[in-house]
């Protein structure tokens, strides 16, 4: 009946009470843990007795005294140790790993080869962690070998088409922006922040089996990747390719094209290309200008090409505001102005019926 | 408190939900009940009469149903973005727990909070802010002051 957790170690600490506390602790975690036998009762009582005599430890339907000292060693407790460590979903209870992915499949409308997409999950560290539990256990490596294949090839080819769809996606969306500001947002939308962003919302954190958590961001990243290959292997590159449109691609909504694409010389990218175009090279001129003595002066430069404004600019100094002026003619340049037409993410046609279909027949 | 000391945010989807594609956004459901406590009958009676119903139709949705001893009866939802909700059926009908039903599998899992604005855009105005320059033609020649403007 009698026993110390290893939470109870911290009491140790505690010098002049520690008698006290430890058997405050052992009958409170009995109390707590419900109604003990009589046998076991009259032993504690015996042992306490000794311990310290004045607790009465009738056991009675009252007033619980025990109560405050007990929640007082738990929150010094807690404040000494901090709370305790995040703990993954799956060794939480009511959790079934099969069904989480199946419901996984099904909530995002999409038809996973479930064994792929079980792959998909398993990244290669938890491989090696669970290898080294199972040794540190004890359990004989042959007879109850590890046979789960990891993530690594889905992974990669997750990654290949998420780079090759969404080069071409902004090549017909943005078909006059150069090669490196392509690169730069197809960057922006592959990198680690945009991409585990999105794979927490969509419930992948969960499902990732990792060797550490919480689940670390490359992991994560690799993770959605692999699902992204496991999705393309099961249902074809096309319905990959509306997946990562309708949950990638939407994260550049709002975003602006300067903000994912860092231009040192803006001015000079127009100059290149306004002689590509064979437009007469741009003429900055100051239109208007308020406050130019006080603390906050405003200056609008606008750039005149052939005596037609192209486009103008507001800025606290004279440099700046030509800098944005030109940024602002590169966005109309490039299509990315924000009184642009917005992205198509209409739903393809002939694929959602089927999917009603097989939804409604589960 | 006054309105204006409480928590608040504006309107707003999780990852944008709905521009592509519509996704549900509970993903795991638990009923936790008592077998044998009078508290919780209407939820024995809703696991008999609606859970196979509701997980049926929500496939996306994985559905756990916990009998545990002398507990209060709960529905735990937890959504897609990390979100955590309780909600204590003590001594509901399965009308009433089939609606509270209803109601999770609709929500977000965003914090219920005040909403600012029963509107909301992430790029306020399309043709520009307005400014004090807004709708005036450029000055054509050296800028002056704007007395002098008006007198010439």
């Amino acid at each position: 009946m009698v026993q110390i957790r290893p939470a109870d170690r911290i009491l140790y600490l505690v010098p002049r009470r520690t008698l006290l506390a430890v058997a405050f602790r052992c009958w409170c975690t009995n109390m707590a843990s419900g109604y003990i036998l009589n046998r076991g009762a009259i032993t504690l009582k015996s042992h306490c007795q000794r311990v310290f005599r004045n607790v009465s430890l009738s056991q009675v339907r009252e007033k619980k005294r025990w109560m405050k000292a007990y929640t007082h060693i738990m929150a010094k407790k807690l404040k000494l140790e901090g709370p305790p460590p995040p703990k993954p979903r799956s060794q939480q209870p009511l959790w079934d790993y099969h069904a989480e992915v199946q419901a996984f499949s099904n909530r995002l409308h999409e038809s996973f080869s479930l064994e792929l997409l079980k792959i998909a999950f398993i990244n290669p560290c938890y491989l090696q962690v669970e290898q080294e539990r199972r040794k540190g256990l004890g359990i004989d490596s042959e007879t109850t070998a590890l046979l789960l294949k990891d993530n690594m090839q889905l992974s990669a080819k997750g990654a290949d088409f998420t780079k090759s769809f969404l080069n071409d996606w902004c090549r017909a969306s943005f078909p006059s922006l150069p090669s490196k500001g392509v690169e730069s947002i197809v960057g922006h939308l592959t990198s680690s922040a945009v991409v585990t962003y999105v794979a927490r919302n969509l419930g992948i954190e969960d499902l990732t089996m990792s060797g550490e958590f919480p689940v670390p961001d490359d992991v994560l990243h690799s993770t959605f990747m692999a699902v992204i290959g496991a999705l393309q292997e099961s249902s074809g590159a096309e319905r990959a390719g509306f997946f990562l449109r309708d949950f990638l691609v939407t994260q550049l909504l709002g975003k602006d094209l300067f903000d994912m694409w860092t231009v040192v010389n803006p001015m000079g990218i127009l100059v290149e290309e306004l002689t590509k175009r064979n437009v007469p090279l741009p003429e900055p001129r100051l239109i208007r200008s308020a406050g130019a003595s006080t603390v906050l002066p405003l200056y609008f430069v606008g750039l005149y090409s052939d005596k037609k404004l192209l486009a103008q600019g507001p800025g606290e100094t004279l440099l700046a505001a030509e800098e944005e002026a030109a940024r602002v003619a590169l966005r109309k340049i490039y299509g990315f102005s924000e009184n642009r037409r917005p992205f198509d993410f209409s739903p393809q046609q002939q694929h959602q019926q089927p999917l009603f279909q097989s939804i409604s027949s589960n | 408190m006054t309105s204006r000391g409480t928590p608040s945010r504006f309107l707003r989807s999780v990852l944008q939900n709905g521009l592509g594609r519509y996704v549900c956004q509970l993903k795991r459901i638990s009923i936790i009940f008592s077998k044998t406590h009078p508290s919780s009958l209407g939820v024995r009676e809703y696991i008999e009469e609606g859970v196979v119903d509701y997980a049926k139709k929500n496939p996306g949705t994985v559905v756990y149903v916990s009998p545990q001893t002398s507990t209060v009866p709960k529905i735990v939802a937890e959504y897609l973005n990390g979100n955590v909700r309780e909600e204590i059926v003590i001594c509901k009908t399965p009308q009433q727990i089939s609606e509270l039903f209803t109601k999770l599998t609709s929500q977000s899992g965003l914090d219920i909070i005040r909403i600012r604005k029963p509107i909301h855009t992430d790029s306020p105005s399309i043709q520009g802010q307005w400014h004090p320059f807004t709708n005036r033609p450029p000055s054509i020649g050296p800028i002056k002051p704007q007395k002098q403007l008006n007198q010439s």
